[in-house]
């Protein structure tokens, strides 16, 4: 039993003779390992050669040609934020665009019918294309520029499809003004590449313009390949702004402003629509202004915003300060008699009226409602030069008003060390200080607005200026300059202003509402000479209802032709705005009586 | 037989040979248990198959859908571009250029006066006055003044009115219109100048001038 269940196979005790057998299939074995080891070994080598070639010698080289084959990158671009108006409406908005471009070594011989295509379908001139479309010695000529992405798209396929070739696209965003003319001063606009120039497009480019993304993945045969490589940056778009201005207020007051200028053949003008309560601008017109979808067409120097770039004499409507300051410091109540002579010598000049008149016994209020200058000087002798000066600089003359607006200048108001006697009587009446039409209208907003002045803003909510400065509504800051009676009394007093028979404007006033206002006619210092060169600014500044006032409008109308003044120019300018204000906002009359102080004594 | 075992057996004492004998090892025979092939490589060529076209099929899927959303992204792009387009175009159809240009065609004017119907009482507010003609505004810009030289002096030739004037003569209906014209627009003249004289002042040329 035990001799038959031993194996078979001989353990290494087991005897000689298999020894000679198995020897030559162990070498065999081991021939053939070690050949294996070598091929390998050579193999291997190879590999590593052909690694170290690749990683080491010129690895960057081919990791670009291979991104090169493969990836894709593409920019997302991110949009450019809307400016709206105060309800939604868009002011500013960005489109998809593309620009179409041309070859013009394979589009010149179908140049007549591509030109033909494109001519009818888009607005170019048909025999610019085809100059374009056959210039010889180029590869790249532009055939139409920001075309709205869907229109391009539609005319590029139609020349594709009867076979003409030569013309591509690309991208080209397109920021479209919808409204043209309206705002445009405040908006600014783009340039040719798509950068801002000028306005709130400018000076909000960080806020507006938002940050491109990028998607980056691998391609074939023109498709995504769906498990490639694959990295995604998000377009940041820009973030949307919103102005004070009512688009509709504002092409309103556009309209009247170039028809009070057109009218009188002025040089140019301004108006500015308050809320009186929030300083909230629903208005800044300029004439002449621009289309900002086309802002090439008109003369640079219609680009900007007049009404806070542009300084002038305010005139008469500054009485209005004066005789506020007057009454804040109890000086004065509207009845106060004034003796007004014909002329009144002071220093070296004669300070006169706009008419001709002997001795007139005018109250404070006449004085306003005739607007005197001469009643004007004797009240405001009442004052000292510092504290005149410390009236009107709190109403903000001399200074900014802080609306954001680029390119705002600060006025002019001389410090009242160096003032003569001749210098506070011409200041008195508005004359020998400078202001910008917004400035101004602030002012005189302090007045309707019982007494407070409110900086006025132009952008709702708040917003970060390229330079740093937040504005808005948010930021709106608020002071007291005279107190609510002081505040009420002028307000009185500037109603026998558009008093049918007795004031400066009757054509202001409107039918069944108390209108409070006051015009300016003042002596225009001409660029050339530096000195007054017989030319006129005219004004008018008003607000409505005048006993709980809603709306203050303010028009300034620089060098009129026709010998009027700023109730026959601003008045009826104002009346327009005014009423299409109070009709639209649905302010209903007071229905109170306007008290009746007298004018003559 | 082998001299190593004898040489155990001499060298040992006989006591353990039963034990010995009893753990002396055998091999095991081999078993020969043959499993059915068949399943199992059914099986495993079944895996690989399903595998192989599984993939193949989760691959074309991605493709397909790769290829759905790359040309979906298109249309979305497309599409986006349509309606901010057709937004513009609303947006040009609201300006408020177009919508009072449309107005005025329809020979509209803005009222001159507000006033209001107090709906709690049926009270009127305000001062309701008709509008009027003459509140009419002009909307679009003056246009460019021609110089002198392309604007010749108007040729003016006086006729004498033909002493018989037929009722139905077409001319005579155009003289009327003509007439009408005019007369209409010499009393928007004389509104203007009334207006304007009622505001013109002398101007005058002391220093500090102002109204």
């Amino acid at each position: 039993m035990t001799q038959g269940t031993r194996p078979r196979t001989p353990g290494p005790s087991s005897p000689g003779p298999s020894r000679p057998r198995r020897r030559p299939a162990r070498g065999a074995a081991l021939v053939r390992l070690r050949v294996g080891f070598i091929l390998i070994a050579m193999v291997v080598s190879v590999f590593g050669a052909r690694l170290f070639q690749l990683q080491g010698i010129d690895a960057k080289a081919y990791a670009a040609r291979a991104e090169a084959v493969g990836l894709e990158t593409v920019t997302l671009p991110a949009t450019r934020g809307t400016i709206t108006d105060r309800n939604g409406a868009p002011l500013a908005e960005s489109l998809d665009g593309l620009m179409i471009t041309a070859n013009p070594t394979l589009s010149a011989p179908d140049a007549g019918p591509i030109a033909k295509i494109v001519a009818s379908r888009l607005d170019v001139d048909y025999f610019e294309v085809l100059e374009r479309l056959r210039k010889p010695d180029t590869q790249f000529q532009y055939i139409a520029r920001r075309v709205p992405a869907t229109e391009a798209r539609a005319v590029v396929a139609e020349i594709e499809n009867r076979g003409y070739t030569g013309i591509d696209t690309e991208r080209d965003p397109v920021r479209a003004y919808p409204a043209k003319d309206v705002a445009a001063n405040l908006l600014g606009f783009m340039g040719t590449e798509g950068e801002p120039l000028a306005g709130f497009e400018l000076i909000f480019d960080d806020l507006l313009s938002g940050k491109d993304g990028s998607a980056t993945y691998e391609m074939g045969g023109g498709q995504k390949l769906p498990l490639g490589d694959n990295s995604v940056v998000a377009p940041e778009n820009g973030s949307d702004l919103q102005l004070t201005i009512d688009r509709d207020v504002q092409w309103y007051t556009q309209r009247v402003l170039r028809e009070a200028v057109q009218g009188s053949g002025g040089e140019s003008g301004a108006a500015v629509v308050l809320d009186t309560r929030t300083g909230e601008t629903l208005a800044l017109a300029d004439h002449p202004t621009f289309d900002a979808n086309e802002p090439m067409l008109s003369s640079p120097a219609d680009l900007g915003t007049r009404s806070v770039s542009d300084v002038y004499e305010p005139g008469s409507v500054e009485k209005v300060l004066t005789a506020a300051a007057l009454l804040d410091a109890g000086k004065v109540t509207p009845e106060t008699k004034i003796p007004v002579p014909a002329e009144l010598p002071r220093q070296d000049r004669v300070i006169g009226d706009y008419w001709d008149h002997g001795r007139l016994r005018l109250t404070l209020t006449g004085v306003i409602a005739k607007s005197s200058n001469i009643g004007t000087v004797l009240a405001a002798d009442e004052f000292s030069p510092e504290e005149l000066h410390g009236y009107l600089s709190s109403f903000g003359l001399g200074q900014k008003t802080g609306s954001g607006i680029p390119g705002e200048s600060r006025g002019l108001l001389p410090a009242w060390e160096g003032w003569s006697q001749i210098n506070q009587d011409t200041i008195s009446f508005g004359q020998g200080v400078s202001v910008n039409a917004l400035q101004m209208a602030t002012a005189v907003n302090a007045i309707a607005n019982g007494g407070v002045l409110v900086q006025p803003s132009l952008v709702e909510g708040s917003a970060t200026t390229s330079d740093g400065t937040e504005v808005g509504t948010d930021t709106t800051t608020a002071r007291r300059v005279i107190s609510e009676r002081a505040a009420r009394q002028t307000a009185e007093m500037m109603e026998a202003v558009t008093d049918p028979e007795e004031g400066t404007a009757p054509a202001a006033a409107i039918e069944g509402y108390r209108v409070a206002g006051k015009t300016g006619t003042a002596q225009r210092v001409g660029e050339e000479c530096q000195c007054y060169d017989g030319t006129f600014t005219v004004s008018f500044a008003g607000f409505a209802p005048a006993d709980d006032p809603r709306f203050l409008v303010y028009v300034v109308v620089q060098d009129p032709k026709n010998d009027g003044g700023g109730g026959s120019i601003g008045g009826p300018a104002f009346h327009k705005i005014m009423s299409y204000l109070l009709r639209k906002y649905a302010v209903p009359p007071t229905g109170v009586p306007a008290p009746d102080h007298p004018l003559e004594w | 037989m082998s001299t190593p075992l004898s040489q155990a057996r001499t060298q040992f004492p006989r006591l353990a040979e039963a034990a010995v004998e009893r753990a002396r090892l055998t091999v095991v025979p081999r078993r020969t248990q043959k499993a059915p092939r068949v399943p199992f490589v059914s099986l495993v060529s079944l895996l690989l198959v399903t595998g192989v076209v599984g993939l193949l099929l989760f691959n074309t899927s991605m493709q397909q859908s790769s290829f759905v959303a790359t040309s979906m992204e298109e249309q979305a792009t497309v599409l986006a571009a349509k309606e901010e387009s057709l937004q513009m175009q609303l947006e040009q159809l609201r300006d408020p250029q177009r919508v009072a240009t449309r107005a005025k065609r329809m020979g509209m004017v803005p009222a001159s006066s507000p006033a209001f119907i107090r709906l709690s009482d049926g009270e009127i507010v305000g001062k309701p006055l008709p509008a009027e003609p003459a509140d009419g505004m002009r909307i679009n810009p003056l246009p460019t003044a021609k110089p002198k030289s392309l604007r010749p002096d108007p040729v003016i030739v006086e006729i004498e009115q033909p002493k018989a004037v037929r009722k139905a003569d077409r001319k005579s209906d155009r003289a009327e219109a003509a007439s009408a014209n005019r007369a209409d627009a010499e009393r928007g003249n004389r509104d203007e100048a009334r207006e304007a004289g009622t505001k013109k002042q002398k101007p005058q040329q002391s220093q500090g001038r102002t109204r």
